[in-house]
């Protein structure tokens, strides 16, 4: 039952006015620095260029590898998250030994800071003094370039993604499966369908929106990731692995080149709207066949 | 909490199951044990190559974090009680007045129209332009003035029979959300840019409490809000009905019963902000140099300034990491009695 009540206009307005004004001012400020040309370094007067830093931008080869490193980093990260995360949710369910344990070392690595966990991982990656190193030292891999070499570096940045946020998947996919009502496995069992069969049959179809939901939220935060790569490697060797959000600190923070950045940040903005819809639109006839 | 899967499985194959778990707790586990046990190694323990087990392998020392407390590596401590005084200010606001939002979305209806939305971002945006380009203001005061006229216009043409769709509590709730898909440079560059511009009239917002505290805030908002909408949805109404027929005003309903039945979710919302805002490094990055700065940066500098002391980087990386083990091991409780199965839902 809904009330209408003047007070509500208590309740909601704060709530309102800090959001509109931490995300439309910015968006306005940056929309129109977008336009011109503005450099603090060396100072410059702003001069109008209309749409010429997007232009510029989208001939510079240094965006389009950002745009494929992120993008590369955020797809195969999450694809393993998830299928990983499905596979540890459905075995905590099935309330295998051991079972609480596990649950709260599962939940630990999505509340650390990213920063640590990056340094952390520094340590385990090094060549020379890490532990990684001295167990495929045991297989005869020694001293391999985890940081210094381009794939390896972006192999080394997956695993630390996936390492950190698989528990959020795991989490999610958990609430999701205790859900999923009994009676109908019940049914299948008298069907004699097999556990693979029940799986492809029932439990995935009916996970299939909290998955959609999940990967979706997992994808768009993916897209965002600075910290760790910060850390790690600095988007080195060379800009190997340089994601969207360090490539406009680079261009913002270290050259103080505003408009160019601001121009970044958008079309940074309008990928990430152009992925969603995308996906949304893709997931939205398998999402209502189910209803 | 149903075992429906994987119920006809044999034991062997529960054992290997529970086997392949075990593999990835190691995974989990073991660069935590790491961690812990590198900061308490000398610098010989840590350069003659990897050792795991303290007194058997190495000899244990408290030394880092004696460096750490006297300062010898950064204001620790300094930077520690920023993190928490802004950590919690955040945490505590967002969630104050998310809830309070997330309450009046599921019990009271809105009506916005898209007109109304629109005419406020296109007068906004006209509005900040013209003052800039004719008036002379400058662009912090140019988009202040702005805000408030297109506000107020815009609330005014809500009322107005204008044509277009009517949006209601969900597309506002969408609103908040979406707010999260933003990617956080967009606003954290174009921010820097307004508070130092603001910093200019006099107001310093860069490298500030209110600046930092005030984003953070902003940015927790649309998890609040989702958060404890659902909270809220499950609570049962009757009670509020009950007290509505006594002619309660909804404030005291809110405060009086509406907050104590639902402590526990607000509990692990503020818990979760605080999570998030702790840990958070792109703004704190932009917005912080020196009085006001955040642990993760502090971290982060020591990756840089100390090359391969690893029993300085791991106590450094331990301060920012164990206040947030406690929290899980404190919401990993309260996920077992069910209460987070709601929020996720």
């Amino acid at each position: 039952m809904m009330r209408n009540d003047p007070i509500k206009h208590v309740f909601i307005w704060p709530a309102v006015l800090v959001v509109l004004a931490i995300s439309i001012f910015p968006l306005i400020y940056s929309l129109t620095t977008s336009f011109l040309s503005y450099r603090l370094i060396p100072p410059m007067p702003p001069r109008v260029v209309w749409l010429g830093n997007y232009i510029q931008l989208l001939q510079e080869p240094r965006f389009w590898n950002a745009i494929l490193t992120t993008t590369l980093i955020a797809v195969t990260a999450v694809g393993l998250q998830y299928v990983i995360g499905f596979a540890v949710a459905l075995a905590l369910n099935a309330r295998i030994p051991g079972e609480r344990l596990f649950r709260v070392a599962f939940l630990l690595p999505m509340l650390l800071a990213p920063v640590a966990v990056a340094l952390v991982a520094r340590m385990m990656f090094n060549p020379t003094m890490g532990p990684l190193n001295q167990l495929l030292g045991h297989f005869g891999l020694v001293n391999l370039p985890f940081l210094t070499n381009g794939r390896w570096a972006l192999a080394c940045i997956i695993a630390v993604e996936v390492w950190q946020w698989t528990p959020f998947v795991i989490l999610m996919l958990l609430a999701g499966l205790q859900t999923l009502p009994e009676d109908i496995y019940e049914a299948a069992e008298l069907e004699n369908a097999s556990n693979w069969q029940q799986f492809w049959g029932i439990t995935f179809p009916m996970m299939l929106p909290i998955s959609a939901a999940v990967v979706f939220i997992r994808l768009i935060e993916s897209y965002k990731i600075m910290d760790t790569v910060f850390v790690m490697t600095g988007g080195g060797p060379g800009v190997d692995t340089e994601t969207l959000t360090l490539f406009a600190y680079q261009e913002g923070f270290k050259k103080f080149n505003l408009g160019y950045t601001s121009a970044l940040s958008f079309l940074f903005l309008i990928a990430i709207t152009i992925i969603g819809v995308t996906y949304l639109a893709l997931l939205r006839p398998h999402l209502e066949k189910r209803r | 909490m149903s075992a429906s899967n994987l119920r006809g499985l044999s034991p062997w194959s529960r054992r290997l199951i529970a086997l392949g778990c075990l593999a990835w707790c190691l995974i989990t586990v073991f660069p935590l044990y790491w961690v812990v046990v590198t900061a308490f190694k000398t610098p010989p323990g840590v350069v003659g190559g990897p050792t795991y087990i303290p007194f058997v392998d190495f000899a244990p020392t408290l030394q880092p974090f004696i460096d750490i407390y006297q300062g010898i590596r950064g204001a620790f401590f300094h930077t520690f009680l920023n993190s928490t005084m802004v950590g919690f200010s955040a945490a505590l606001l967002a969630t104050a007045i998310g809830a309070m939002a997330a309450y009046a979305l599921v019990r009271f209806e809105f009506r916005v129209r898209l007109g109304a939305g629109l005419a406020f971002f296109a007068l906004a945006l006209g509005g900040y332009l013209a003052f800039n380009t004719y008036l002379g203001l400058t662009r912090p005061q140019a988009l202040l003035s702005a805000f408030p006229l297109a506000l107020a216009a815009a609330m005014i043409a809500n009322r107005l029979p204008l044509p277009g769709p009517i949006l209601g509590n969900e597309d506002i709730l969408f609103w908040f959300v979406s707010q999260r898909m933003f990617p956080p440079i967009v606003t954290a560059f174009a921010l820097y840019l307004l508070y130092s511009e603001i910093g200019r009239l006099g107001f310093q917002l860069i490298d500030s409490f209110l600046g930092l505290t005030l984003c953070y805030v902003a940015f927790s908002l649309p998890i609040v809000v989702w958060l404890m909408r659902d909270f809220f949805e499950a609570l049962p109404i009757e009670v509020e009905e009950a007290a509505m027929v006594d002619n309660v005003p909804s404030w005291r309903i809110f405060l009086g019963i509406v907050v104590p039945m639902s402590m526990n979710g607000l509990i692990a919302t503020f818990m979760i902000t605080l999570a998030f805002v702790w840990n958070e490094f792109l703004f704190a990055l932009f917005l912080t140099n020196s009085r006001w700065q955040t642990l993760p940066i502090l971290v982060a500098g020591q990756n840089s300034q100390r090359g391969d002391e690893w029993w300085a980087i791991s106590a450094a990386a331990l301060v920012a990491i164990v206040p947030m083990m406690v929290m899980a091991a404190l919401l990993s409780r309260m996920m077992r009695s069910g209460m987070l199965l709601g929020a996720i839902k």
